[in-house]
């Protein structure tokens, strides 16, 4: 019997040599999309760590017992009911927010199974696609079993079928990095920039605080889905080595266009999640803390192994991990009607102390707009704290236009992005969105909610039937997951001070 | 019935944020609304719910320009779709 070494390396490099039709018609340009890149190039795409079927077949049996042994035995436990609300949050935000996409991951592996440029990433990418099924069925067999104690779970499948401004904010990156992609680009992007990196920021550092939290299953289950993506997301690298040798202006635009767009997403999944949803006492790191160290470091080493530059964008987006999840979840909070999930302020006196350790300009950006909140919760004037109006969403990444700057004239201030093209004007929450979209803008194909607004796509025309648009019945709509308790440790308005102007 | 020949007012929907309101919003205005009711109607939504009310003059600006308070929308220019800051006077 052969030992692995001795076949392997030639059964993962079995090809076919087509004589009926040419290369071109079995690898066309808009599904590989080899480019510029000599066809014979791709025969050095070469996989780190090679696996054979017997191994994956046997290694994910393993997985599978393992998380659904843990899952059976929790079962017949409180677990559940002792969670924090908050904390629940962050588990139903990942859910809706994250099942399906895995779904649309299976065809994204596979299109690169069928489109890939070397047998070996196709067969890899086979792998990739089994995994895939794998963690769709098991994040919405996990949420399935808590749908009858809270419907807002039920938004694990529902969410991404939905015109919900999140999910459309979702489908609109992975939309893109997925389903338009041709299988070169899609490398890059998906697992290279987002599998490589960000899934870590989900699967990693929401894992360690679920742990801390007190939530076994879901650490368990996104630990599991975890160790699959650290093997398939490695179809990036290969990939990349290849197209930065024969088409370094591609290979740079393409990291640098999804680092930026994964950011923005993962800002407001997993930056609000981490310093918000979680609670204070079971936060292991900050947000930034956990960027710097699992995203930024490793970013900027792969930039270096590739002889790729740093982005553009540099500061804006260093800047941007101070400022962009902290406005993102007062946004979220106070737009919490049009959510899935109920949103923690997380902003009592504990959290504010450490908020303002870990982000020094907490308070002068952020504190004085929640104690606003709060005198208006205080004085039981809860309507001034729901909105009235829609936020403008980026052209670009969908999430709201709500990232202030320290500008030359010494405030912060959200700063307005726009460009006119077509005689139509265009809003950006940041200048790196803005040239994104200016750049690419002919592969865009997502309205924002806002956008779909003004066209007259929403009817009536007023926030019930924005709500009705997003699908949100009222037993899943979002209200304060802590019973708006948090307010209390504000101090009430000072006698004399102007609370709501817009209140009572 | 009283005959007019001045045109009715029309709806402009803009982008709007108030002083350091954290996001910029969807508010909608008419061509007759002068730059002091579009002040207040963009300040509806921030003043006093997220922003501090301050007892103090409201001025707007649009295009790197602040607009005289008695003109109207339809004077100013401001069309729809345009970015209107509007913030407390220093």
């Amino acid at each position: 019997m052969l030992r692995r070494e001795e076949w392997q390396g030639i059964v993962r490099d079995v090809d076919w040599t087509p004589t009926y039709v040419d290369d071109d018609a079995l690898y066309p340009e808009w599904m590989s999309g080899g480019g510029k890149v000599p066809r014979e190039a791709w025969k050095r795409w070469e996989e780190s760590y090679k696996v054979s079927y017997p191994e994956y077949v046997a290694t994910q049996r393993e997985k599978e017992t393992s998380a659904y042994a843990v899952q059976a035995a929790l079962k017949r436990s409180k677990a559940f009911e002792t969670l924090d609300e908050g904390w629940k949050s962050s588990t139903k935000l990942h859910f809706g927010g994250v099942a399906l996409v895995e779904a649309a991951a299976i065809l994204a592996e596979l299109k690169m199974a069928r489109f890939g440029l070397s047998p070996a990433w196709r067969n890899m990418a086979v792998f990739g696609a089994l995994d895939e099924m794998r963690h769709t069925q098991i994040t919405l067999l996990f949420a399935h079993e808590f749908v009858s104690k809270d419907p807002q779970y039920d938004w694990a499948q529902k969410a991404l079928h939905t015109d919900d401004w999140v999910s459309i904010a979702l489908r609109n990156l992975f939309d893109s990095s997925m389903g338009g992609a041709n299988a070169v680009d899609m490398a890059i992007e998906l697992p290279l920039t987002i599998e490589t990196g960000f899934t870590n920021l989900q699967f990693v550092g929401l894992s360690a605080d679920a742990l801390e939290a007190g939530d076994v299953n879901f650490s368990n289950m996104i630990s599991s889905i975890q160790t699959d993506e650290a093997r398939h997301s490695q179809q990036g690298g290969p990939t990349l080595e290849i197209l930065a040798e024969h088409d370094p202006v591609r290979a740079q635009w393409t990291v640098d266009k999804y680092f930026w767009l994964s950011a923005r997403a993962f800002s407001a999944i997993t930056g609000t999640s981490m310093d918000y949803y979680t609670p204070v006492e079971n936060r292991r790191q900050s947000y930034r803390e956990f960027m710097e160290e699992w995203i930024i470091d490793q970013f900027m080493r792969t930039l270096k192994d590739y002889g790729l530059r740093r982005p553009w964008y540099w500061d804006e987006f260093m800047e941007g991990l101070d400022t962009w999840h902290h406005s993102l979840n007062l946004g979220l909070w106070f737009y919490r009607p049009t959510l899935w999930w109920k949103t923690a302020a997380g902003v009592d006196e504990a959290s504010r102390a450490w908020l303002n350790e870990k982000y020094p300009n907490w308070e002068t950006i952020y504190g004085d707009k929640w104690r606003v909140i709060a005198e208006n919760i205080n004085a039981g004037n809860i309507p001034a704290t729901l909105p009235e109006t829609l936020p403008w969403l980026c052209s670009m990444c969908h999430l709201p236009n709500c990232n202030p700057s320290y500008g030359r004239d010494g405030k912060w201030r959200v700063r307005n992005h726009s460009l006119r093209h077509d005689g139509m004007t265009y809003h950006f929450c940041t200048k790196a969105c803005r040239q994104i979209w200016w750049e690419d803008r002919d592969q865009l194909n997502h309205t924002t909610f806002v956008e779909r607004f003004l066209l007259g796509e929403i009817q009536p025309m007023d926030l019930s039937g924005a709500l009705g648009h997003m699908g949100l019945t009222p037993d899943v709509m979002g209200d304060d997951a802590h019973n708006y308790a948090w307010a209390k440790s504000f101090a009430p308005a000072a006698p004399g001070q102007t609370v709501p102007a817009g209140g009572e | 019935m009283i005959m007019t020949d001045a045109p009715a007012p029309r709806l402009v929907p803009v982008n709007a944020i108030f002083a350091d309101d954290i996001a910029e919003i969807l508010v909608a205005i008419t061509t007759a609304d002068t730059i002091a009711e579009v002040a207040g109607k963009v300040a509806h939504h921030s003043e006093g719910k997220r922003v501090r009310a301050r007892d103090a003059e409201k001025v707007v600006y649009h295009n790197d320009r602040i607009l005289a308070p008695d003109q109207t929308v339809a004077e100013a220019g401001i069309a729809p779709f345009d970015h209107v800051r509007v913030d407390y006077a220093d």
